[in-house]
């Protein structure tokens, strides 16, 4: 089962009725096809629109560094500019705000998270989808009465088994209830995934050569869009080293500084600059990354972006029994150091 | 000239071309994209389109301009780079990706014609695969002044009858790829013209798209520059370049000197795609950036396609293929933008 979209509606109606948001973010039925949308609701009156589908796959959590620096939906009124932002987050979504609080980047009285809880269903994948119906076309996509999906297509509606075409992250999800709130729609579910990192099994039975070559193939279609950066939101800094302008320029900044700057990675998109790109971006999402998917699902050219960050989030939990994103009190991963930390893999 | 092709002759035909770089286009879990074959058996029937359209074979992402290199401290030496004149021929390639490369050749033309890619673009032969069915739900070419059998910027077209496909031959480049076919290529039959122009109108009505108030679109758009619209519309865009690179009339590229060896200096001066949603695109020295934020680049990128390039070179730097819209990670439509521009108060 899963929350009802009626509840989440007179929840984002109450908020924005009594003045309580700035605005909220949510979902809406996308204009091209049959998949959910980020939408910025300014106005109660708006809520019914809100929708709640097996497609409101997006980490709403990332429109949060936008609403840092610029001035999203400015209310007219000066003092309405200094409320809470609302936004609708599922569990992982939940997890990636923890990390910005953790972090310091966002403060918890600049949000109101209207928790969803995806009980034990979750978000499908759009490849698997497409794999399953072939050439079929998608009209809507529910959730169906018992944990499976419900998906009409031009030949009318057919039920799907949820192992079908549920996303990966979502098999192995451990907190499908959103770990920090202000408020939940849906109940709590216990999920004990049987493999949490049951989609690593693959690579990691290969021997280093065979990996090598399979990164070699699948970086080497990366056409650096920095859609998979761009999505994330986790990726926030004000200087990113894919940038050409690897640094914030200001009008203060020197000539000389400007001269000086290091240009980390090349723009031509062949595989020196690609490794380079994103095992720096592998690097700087360790204890960071709560496994939203987005950056794989983002991806046109579809590289398997998410066994990078997986394969990080294992290491941390095994090597330093850090959960990513369930406590925003306590210290990152990157800036702690206990006198009990392993230190044989230092070499 | 027509002719017709069995399907299962299709083979015979590529291993004709031994001097070409053959692209078709291949599948990788569930995507397609052109790649260069030695021997490819057919174009798989289950081809919708290419990620990356045939934009990447005359303007490809990454692309040597010269090289230098200094000995003895004296000033680099350099060496211009020009593209091999190796012959290329891309087979399967829709028609609004084909009429896409008549915009390129405008904006690479003129006065000042690119070498680079005027090298690759005359060494190039697109074989057209007519839509039989728009290949996505998405598509409105009809929009925007094509067709799912349009024939602008194809050297031949391909239209598929059951079992072989009519065959036609639009320009000397087209007819030089079918006449090394030599005898793999068969007469028509009387009635296959028809056969083949039903199979396009036919197509041409599947197209479930249609930007309303097509023709008005140049005149709202030339008002709004400032408007309020673009903020609206650009809210959940993430600024990446997935709808600029992967749109087959894009044309922005960036030129960076690559250094292989600091000392003594060598290395190459090289051109890459570049795209007006990234943040350095307009970011002048000075730290000012005319087009700061994601309202400016949206705005920029619509009015780029349906306004100023309408005014320079008389045509919509736009051919319908929806990409923008089939790629885009947070579902910003362009035919919904344009609907929209028709309604808003200005
Ligand atoms: S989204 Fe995909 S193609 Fe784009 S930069 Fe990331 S990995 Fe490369
Ligand atoms: S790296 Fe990918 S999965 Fe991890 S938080 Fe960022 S977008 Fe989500
Ligand atoms: S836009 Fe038109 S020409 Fe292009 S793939 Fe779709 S139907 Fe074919
Ligand atoms: S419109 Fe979509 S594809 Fe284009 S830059 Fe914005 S988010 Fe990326
Ligand atoms: S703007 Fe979009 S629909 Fe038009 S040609 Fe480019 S990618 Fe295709």
């Amino acid at each position: 089962m899963t929350a009802s979209v009626e509840e989440i509606r007179a929840e984002v109606k109450k908020l924005l009725d009594e003045g309580a948001v700035k605005y909220v973010i949510g979902y809406r039925n996308g204009s091209a096809g049959p998949f959910a949308a980020p939408a910025f609701f300014t106005g109660a009156g708006e809520a019914d629109e809100l929708v709640w589908d097996p497609t409101c796959f997006h980490n709403l959590a990332r429109f949060l560094a936008d609403e840092r620096r610029e001035d999203v939906c400015a209310p007219e009124a000066e003092e309405d500019g200094k409320k809470p932002v609302g936004v609708v987050v599922k569990g992982c979504d939940s997890r990636a705000v923890a990390v910005l609080l953790q972090e310091k980047f966002v403060d918890r009285d600049a949000v109101y998270l209207i928790g969803v809880s995806c009980e034990d269903g979750g978000v499908i994948d759009e490849g698997k989808l497409a794999r399953k119906l072939g050439t079929a076309k998608v009209e809507k996509i529910e959730f169906g009465v018992d944990g499976g999906f419900v998906v009409t297509t031009d030949e009318g509606p057919i039920k799907i088994e949820s192992a079908d075409i549920l996303d990966d992250r979502c098999v192995e999800c451990r907190a499908a209830y959103p770990v920090v709130h202000d408020v939940v729609i849906g109940e709590q579910v216990d999920r004990k995934p049987e493999e949490p990192y049951g989609s690593l099994d693959e690579i990691e039975s290969l021997a280093p050569e065979e990996r090598w070559e399979f990164w070699e193939r699948e970086l080497g279609k990366c056409i650096r869009c920095y859609a998979c950066r761009s999505i994330c939101p986790m990726c926030y800094c004000d200087e990113c080293v894919a940038d050409t302008i690897a640094f914030a320029v200001t009008a203060d900044t020197t000539a000389d500084e400007k001269a000086q700057k290091i240009k980390w990675v090349e723009r031509s998109p062949d595989n020196s600059e690609n490794f380079f790109y994103h095992l720096v971006r592998a690097m700087h999402l360790a204890g960071r990354c709560i496994d939203c998917n987005e950056c794989e699902r983002a991806c046109p050219v579809d590289i398997p972006l998410r066994l990078l960050n997986k394969k990080l989030e294992k290491e941390a939990k095994e090597l330093f029994d850090y959960d990513v994103g369930f406590d925003p009190d306590v210290p990152s991963l990157i800036s702690s150091f206990r006198d009990e930390d392993p230190e044989d893999f230092i070499r | 000239m027509e002719k017709t092709l069995k399907k299962d002759a299709f083979a015979e035909w590529l291993k004709k071309l031994p001097s070409y770089d053959v692209y078709v286009p291949v599948e990788d879990d569930g995507r397609f994209n052109y790649e260069i074959v030695g021997n490819a058996g057919a174009i798989d029937e289950s081809f919708t389109n290419a990620v990356v359209g045939p934009k990447k074979v005359v303007f490809p992402q990454r692309e040597v301009l010269l090289r230098f290199n200094s000995t003895n401290e004296k000033a680099p030496e350099v060496e211009e780079v020009l593209p091999e004149e190796k012959p290329a021929v891309v087979f399967g390639v829709r028609p609004c990706d084909a009429r896409a490369v008549t915009l390129t050749d405008k904006v690479f033309g003129g006065d000042f014609a690119d070498p680079y890619y005027w090298r690759r673009r005359n060494n190039t032969t697109l074989i057209g695969l007519v839509c039989t069915e728009p290949p996505s739900a998405n598509c409105f070419c009809t929009s925007v002044g094509g067709s799912p059998a349009g024939k602008d910027g194809l050297d031949v077209v391909l239209t598929s009858l059951g079992d072989r496909y009519y065959v036609e031959t639009l320009t000397t480049r087209g007819e030089k790829v079918v006449s090394d076919g030599g005898k793999v290529f068969g007469e028509p039959a009387a009635d296959d013209k028809k056969a083949a122009e039903k199979v396009g109108t036919e197509a041409a009505a599947k197209v479930e798209r249609q930007v309303e108030g097509v023709n008005d679109l140049t005149e709202n758009l030339r008002d709004m520059f400032d408007s309020p619209f673009w903020d609206e519309e650009s809210l959940s865009c993430i600024r990446c370049g997935i709808c600029t690179y992967l749109c087959p009339t894009c044309h922005c590229f960036d030129i960076n000197d690559e250094v292989l060896v600091p000392v003594p200096l060598t290395g190459e001066r090289v051109r890459t795609w570049d795209n007006c949603q990234f943040p350095d695109f307009t970011m002048h020295s000075s730290g000012h950036n005319p087009r700061p934020n994601r309202a400016s680049r949206l705005r920029q990128r619509i009015l780029h396609k349906f306004r100023y390039f309408v005014e320079n070179f008389g045509d919509y730097q736009c051919t319908g293929c929806g990409r923008c819209i089939i790629y885009c990670p947070v579902g910003i439509d362009i035919v919904d933008v344009l609907d929209k521009t028709a309604a808003y108060e200005r």
